[in-house]
C-alpha cells in the first residue's frame, strides 16, 4: 500500500513536470504550423489547420539560412575557444599545489566579468572593437561570446576539478606521465559530465545571445538567428507569431542535435560506478 | 579500449581541446601561440577588409564579391570601377520590405547596391548614435522615429538637406514634412517623411451598427457606445495600458482632446492641469467599460467584433476581406459641445542622410527616389504608409486601401509630441505614472502629481 | 626541483591565456564604465563630458524608481534561485534514477533552455493573452474569471517569474545532474550495506557530494536573474505600476535608451557592487564547505 502510494505520487510528479515543461513547447510548435488566418482568431487546443507557410515565408530570400550559418560559426568557434581556455585555467585554479601567482586575480576577475551587466558592457566594447577595426567581421561577436562564457566555465569546472580524487593524478605521475598527459587522459575523461554540461549551456547561451549581436552587426548578411527573429516583434507592427514560432523551431534544431551529441559525455566518468538507489 | 573510444568522441566534440591538451606542457603553450595567431589573422584580415589596405581589399573584392565588408572596402577604394554600395540603417519589418521592393530600379539606373540593415527601434537609435562619432560613417542613410528628431538635430546626426540644394516638395503632407525641419516646422530640412504613421480611431463596423451607433466624433459619445457594448456583453473600449510608450501614446489623444498637454508654451509641466485630471479620469472610465489589452490582442478583438473601439496605427491594418474593423479620425473634443482640438498623434518615420556619409549626393538621390510618389505607390503594396497627398488620394490605391483617405485627414489633424531632446526620458517617467493610475496603485491626483515632479526633474 | 619548475611552467601556460583574453576584453570597458560614471556623459551631447563626482550615484540611490526596481530584482532573484535550483534538483534526482529513457527525458527537459529569448517571451505572451489566451480559456472552462496576467499588478511579477523558472530550471537541472554523475557509487554501496534509507543516503552522501555544484548553480542563477531584462522588456516594460521593473531594465531605460552613458554606468556599478556583496555570502559558504571537507 505504502509502496503503491509512493509510486503514484512519483507518476503524478513526473507527469506534471512533463506537462509543465512541454506544454509551452507544444504551443510553440502548434503556432508554427497553424495557418495565418487561424492565428488571428481564438486558438483552440488542437490546431484546426496545418500549413508550412510560415516556414516557407521565413526561408524565402535565403537570409534566414545565412543567419543560421553565421550563428553556427560564431557559436562553434566561441564555445570551443571558451572551453579550451576555461578548462585549462579552471584546472590550475582548482589544484592548489600548482604555483600560480595570479590565481586570486583570475578568480576575482572572471567573477567580476560575469557580474557586470552586459547592457552596460556592450557600448564600450563596441568602441573598443570599432577602434581595433574589427567591426564588419564576426570576430567581435565571437570574442564577446568567449568573454561571456569563459567565467561560467571556469567557475563551474573548478567545482568539478576540486572534487577529482588527487590519488588518481598522483598515481599517473608515478607512472611517469607529464602534467599535460595526466590532465588530458586522466582528469578530463572523469570530469566529462561536467564538461558536457557546461559545453551544452555555453553553446546555447551563445546561440541565443542577442544584446552583443545587435550592437556589433553592421550588415544584414552578418545577422545571427536572434537578430533575424527580433524584427518579427515590434511595437508598431503586429507580431508575426507564425514566423517567430517557425524560426524558434528551426533555430532549436541545431542545438538539439548538439545536445544529443554532447549528452554521451553526461554519463558517468571512468572512476566511479553508476549511481544506485 | 573504452577509454580510447571516449577520447575519440571527445576529440570530435572539442577539436581545440585536442590540440590544446594532448601532449603536455609544450603543446599547451603551442595552443596559446596558435590561438593568438588565429586572432591575429582575424584581426589582419578584417583590417584589410575595413579598407586599411586598398589594394589588398580590391583583390579580395574581386575574389569574393559576396562578403559585403569587402564590397564596402572596395567602394571606398575603387568606387570608380566597382558598383558603389549605399547602406541604409532602418527599422526592421515592413519598412525594410518597402525599401527592398523599390530599390531594384534605383540600383540599375545608378550602378549601386543598396543594403538595408533592419533593426528594432531602440537598437536602431543606439547604433545610429554610436556610429555618428566615427569620421567615416558605416551608414549613408538612417531612419529616425519622429520624437528622436530634436535629439538628432541637436547632435548633428543628419546632413542639412536644404544646404545640399534640396527644395521642399509641397506634395508631402505639411505636418509630416514639418517633423523633418529643425527648428520644427520653420527651419531647414534634415530628414524626409518615409512612413506616414498617424494614430487612428479603430472600431468594429458590425458591432457599432448592431448597437445602432454612428462613428463617434466626441469622447462622451465613445463612452456611451462603450457602455452600450458592455451591456450587450461585449468589450466596449480597449485601452493599450502597458507601461511606457503604449500607455502614453494611448492616453495623449484624450488629453489633447480635453485641451490639455504635457507642457504649456513656456515649457512648464502641465500634466496635472484640470484637463489632465479630467482626461485621465475619463480614460479610467473607458477602461471600466472595456479592457486593457496588448496591441496584438487589440487588433484581434476589434477585428473579430468581441471589442468595439480602440486607438490604432495604420501598420496594424488587416487587409483581410472578412475583418470588419475600420479606421476613422480620432475624436477631438470632450463632448458634443466642447471645443474641438487636433488629437491624433503623429508618429512618422523619417529618413535622412547621415552627416558622416562618404557619398551624400548619391544618398540624397536615393532619399528623393524612395520618398517619390512612384516609389511610395509601389511600397504601399507591401505595407508602406505613404506621406504624399498625391499618393494618399490616388484613386487606384484608394480602391484597394480605402483608409488612405482617413490617413490624409488624420495627418492634417495630427499633433506632434513635445519637441524636446529629452522625450524618451519623459515618456519613461510619464508612462510609469500613467500605469500606476491604470493599475489603481495610485490615485489620479497622486499619479499626475508624481509625473509632474519626475518630468520637472528631467527638464532641469 | 626540476619537476616543480616544470609544473609551474605548465600552470602558467594553462591559466594565462584565459586571463589574457578576459583582461584584454574587459579592462577597457570596465575603466570606461567606472570613469564615465563620475561624469554627465551623454552619447549625443556636443559638449565634452563634465566631472560630476558622485552626483549620479546619489541621484540613483535617491530615485524611488530605482529603489522599486532594486526591491523587485532582489525579490525576483530570491524566488527564481530557490524555485529553479529546487526544481532542478528534483528533476535531476528523478531522471538519474530512471532505468530507461534517460536520454530522451534529458533532451526534452532541456528544450525550454534551448529556445531563443524572443520566441520564448512571445510564446508565453500568446498563452497569457487577456483576449482568449489558452490560460484564460482554461480558467473559463473551470468556470473561473479571466485574469489579465501580464497587466494586473497582482500577477505580472509572478507571470514573469514563472516564465523564468520554466526557462532556467532545466539549466539548474543539467548542472546538478552532471554533478550527480560524479558521486562515487561505492559510497552508496557502503550505505546500502549499513542499511541507510533513501533519505539518509540523500542527506549524507548525495548532498555533501553535490553541494559545491548546488551552491554554484544557485550563485550563477543569482547573478543571471539580477540581469533579468529581455522578458520584461518584451512583455511588460517594467509595468504595470513598475511591479516588474528590474535594475537592468532601469539601466536600459535611463542609460541606454536615452544614451546617458554616465548615469547608466553609475547604475551598472551599483548593481555590480550589490551582486558582489550578495555573492560573498555564497562564496564564503562554499569555501568553508570545501575547507571542512578537506
Amino acid at each position: 500500500m505504502h509502496i503503491l502510494k509512493r509510486h503514484w505520487s512519483k507518476v503524478i510528479f513526473n507527469s506534471l513536470l512533463i506537462i509543465w515543461t512541454l506544454f509551452p513547447i507544444y504551443w510553440l510548435l502548434s503556432l508554427a504550423v497553424r495557418s495565418q488566418t487561424e492565428l488571428t482568431g481564438q486558438l483552440s487546443l488542437w490546431p484546426r489547420s496545418f500549413s508550412l507557410e510560415h516556414f516557407s515565408a521565413l526561408m524565402a530570400g535565403g537570409q534566414f539560412g545565412q543567419s543560421i550559418v553565421n550563428s553556427l560559426q560564431v557559436t562553434l568557434l566561441s564555445t570551443s575557444f571558451a572551453l579550451v581556455l576555461g578548462l585549462c585555467s579552471a584546472y590550475i585554479l582548482a589544484r592548489l599545489q600548482f604555483r600560480f601567482a595570479l590565481r586570486g586575480l583570475l578568480l576575482v576577475w572572471s567573477f567580476l566579468v560575469r557580474v557586470l551587466p552586459p547592457i552596460a558592457f556592450a557600448m564600450p566594447l563596441y568602441i573598443l572593437m570599432n577602434r581595433a577595426g574589427l567591426l564588419s567581421t564576426l570576430a567581435p561577436l565571437t570574442l564577446t561570446h568567449i568573454l561571456m562564457n569563459l567565467p561560467f566555465i571556469i567557475w563551474f569546472m573548478i567545482a568539478f576539478f576540486q572534487r577529482f580524487p588527487i590519488e588518481l593524478t598522483e598515481s599517473a605521475r608515478m607512472d611517469g606521465a607529464s602534467e599535460g598527459r595526466t590532465f588530458w587522459s586522466v582528469v578530463l575523461p572523469v570530469t566529462a559530465p561536467g564538461i558536457a554540461a557546461v559545453g551544452i549551456l555555453s553553446f546555447m547561451t551563445s546561440w541565443n545571445e542577442y544584446l552583443y549581436a545587435v550592437i556589433f552587426v553592421q550588415s544584414p548578411s552578418d545577422f545571427t538567428i536572434p537578430l533575424a527573429l527580433a524584427t518579427f516583434n515590434s511595437e508598431q507592427e503586429l507580431a508575426k507569431w507564425g514566423q517567430l514560432a517557425a524560426g524558434g523551431v528551426i533555430s532549436a534544431l541545431p542545438v538539439i542535435l548538439f545536445v544529443c551529441f554532447a549528452q554521451r559525455f553526461l554519463i558517468q566518468g571512468l572512476s566511479g560506478g553508476a549511481v544506485k538507489e | 579500449m573504452k577509454r580510447v573510444f571516449k577520447a575519440t568522441l571527445m576529440a570530435s566534440l572539442l577539436p581545440l581541446v585536442l590540440t590544446g591538451c594532448t601532449g603536455g606542457t609544450s603543446v599547451s603553450s603551442e595552443t596559446v601561440a596558435q590561438a593568438e595567431q588565429t586572432t591575429a589573422e582575424l584581426a589582419d584580415q578584417s583590417t584589410a577588409e575595413a579598407g586599411g589596405a586598398p589594394t589588398a581589399a580590391t583583390t579580395t573584392a574581386a575574389a569574393s564579391t559576396t562578403t559585403d565588408a569587402t564590397t564596402r572596402a572596395a567602394q571606398t577604394a575603387a568606387a570608380d570601377q566597382e558598383a558603389a554600395t549605399l547602406t541604409i540603417i532602418a527599422r526592421g519589418g515592413s519598412h525594410v520590405d518597402v525599401i527592398n521592393a523599390v530599390k531594384d530600379k534605383f540600383e540599375q539606373e545608378n550602378n549601386v547596391t543598396i543594403e538595408v540593415l533592419g533593426l528594432e527601434s531602440d537598437e536602431l537609435k543606439q547604433k545610429i548614435s554610436l556610429d555618428a562619432a566615427n569620421a567615416t560613417g558605416s551608414y549613408d542613410l538612417a531612419m529616425a522615429d519622429d520624437p528622436w528628431m530634436p535629439e538628432f538635430a541637436e547632435a548633428g546626426i543628419f546632413r542639412n538637406l536644404t544646404e545640399m540644394g534640396y527644395e521642399a516638395d509641397s506634395d508631402f503632407v505639411q505636418q509630416s514634412l514639418d517633423i523633418g525641419r529643425n527648428p520644427y516646422g520653420t527651419g531647414d530640412l534634415y530628414a524626409l517623411p518615409f512612413a506616414g504613421n498617424v494614430q487612428f480611431f479603430f472600431y468594429n463596423k458590425e458591432l457599432l451598427s448592431s448597437l445602432q451607433a454612428e462613428v463617434p466624433t466626441d469622447w462622451a459619445a465613445v463612452l456611451d457606445i462603450a457602455k452600450a457594448a458592455k451591456a450587450a456583453g461585449q468589450v466596449g473600449y480597449v485601452i493599450r495600458g502597458q507601461q511606457g510608450n503604449p500607455v502614453v501614446s494611448d492616453y495623449l489623444p484624450i488629453l489633447w482632446s480635453y485641451g490639455g498637454d504635457v507642457f504649456d508654451a513656456d515649457w512648464n509641466v502641465t500634466v496635472d492641469s484640470e484637463a489632465g485630471q479630467a482626461s485621465l479620469n475619463f480614460y479610467l472610465e473607458l477602461l471600466a467599460n472595456g479592457a486593457n489589452y496588448e496591441k496584438n490582442d487589440i487588433v484581434a478583438a476589434v477585428s473579430d467584433g468581441s471589442a468595439a473601439m480602440s486607438l490604432g496605427w495604420p501598420s496594424w491594418y488587416i487587409s483581410d476581406q472578412g475583418a470588419s474593423a475600420a479606421y476613422a479620425v480620432i475624436p477631438g473634443k470632450a463632448d458634443a459641445d466642447s471645443t474641438e482640438y487636433a488629437s491624433g498623434m503623429i508618429g512618422n518615420w523619417m529618413m535622412g542622410v547621415t552627416a558622416n556619409s562618404q557619398q551624400p549626393e548619391l544618398a540624397l538621390k536615393f532619399l528623393e527616389y524612395v520618398t517619390s510618389a512612384e516609389a511610395q505607390k509601389t511600397g504601399a503594396e507591401v505595407g508602406g504608409v505613404p506621406t504624399r497627398t498625391s499618393v494618399l488620394s490616388d484613386p487606384e490605391l484608394l480602391a484597394k486601401y480605402p483608409y488612405f483617405q482617413t490617413l490624409l485627414t488624420a495627418t492634417q489633424n495630427s499633433v506632434v509630441r513635445p519637441r524636446t531632446s529629452k522625450w524618451s526620458e519623459i515618456e519613461t517617467a510619464y508612462g510609469t505614472e500613467l500605469s500606476n493610475a491604470v493599475a489603481g496603485t495610485k490615485t489620479v491626483d497622486q499619479a499626475l502629481a508624481d509625473a509632474k515632479t519626475a518630468i520637472e526633474k528631467i527638464m532641469q | 626541483m626540476k619537476q616543480e619548475k616544470r609544473a609551474t611552467a605548465f600552470a602558467y601556460s594553462m591559466a594565462l591565456p584565459a586571463l589574457v583574453v578576459l583582461a584584454g576584453l574587459s579592462v577597457y570597458p570596465l575603466l570606461y564604465i567606472l570613469l564615465y560614471s563620475f561624469t554627465d556623459y551623454t552619447l549625443l551631447a556636443r559638449e565634452a563630458p563634465a566631472w560630476v563626482g558622485g552626483a549620479n550615484y546619489a541621484e540613483i540611490l535617491q530615485d524611488p524608481y530605482f529603489q522599486q526596481a532594486l526591491l523587485n530584482t532582489v525579490k525576483f532573484a530570491f524566488g527564481a534561485v530557490l524555485l529553479e535550483t529546487g526544481l532542478g534538483l528534483l528533476m535531476a534526482l528523478q531522471v538519474i534514477r530512471m532505468k530507461s529513457g534517460q536520454q530522451l527525458l534529458r533532451t526534452l527537459l532541456l528544450l525550454p533552455t534551448l529556445l531563443p529569448g524572443v520566441t520564448v517571451a512571445l510564446t508565453w505572451q500568446i498563452m497569457f493573452s487577456n483576449n482568449n489566451g489558452i490560460l484564460n480559456q482554461l480558467l473559463a472552462w473551470l468556470q473561473l474569471p479571466a485574469v489579465n496576467w501580464l497587466q494586473d499588478p497582482g500577477t505580472a511579477f509572478y507571470a514573469i517569474l514563472a516564465i523564468d523558472v520554466w526557462q532556467y530550471a532545466p539549466f539548474a537541472f543539467l548542472l546538478i545532474y552532471a554533478a550527480l554523475q560524479t558521486v562515487p557509487a561505492s559510497q552508496y554501496e557502503a550505505a546500502c550495506l549499513d542499511g541507510a534509507g533513501n533519505w539518509d543516503q540523500f542527506r549524507y552522501i548525495t548532498l555533501p557530494n553535490i553541494q559545491p555544484a548546488l551552491l554554484l548553480t544557485a550563485l550563477l542563477r543569482t547573478i543571471d536573474s539580477f540581469r533579468l531584462f529581455d522578458k520584461v522588456n518584451i512583455l511588460t516594460r517594467g509595468g504595470p505600476a513598475n511591479t516588474t521593473a528590474t535594475i537592468t531594465q532601469y539601466i536600459y531605460q535611463n542609460g541606454v535608451r536615452s544614451l546617458k552613458i554616465g548615469y547608466g554606468g553609475a547604475a551598472s556599478v551599483i548593481m555590480t557592487v550589490l551582486v558582489l556583496l550578495l555573492s560573498l555570502v555564497y562564496i564564503r559558504k562554499s569555501f568553508t564547505a570545501a575547507g571542512r571537507r578537506g
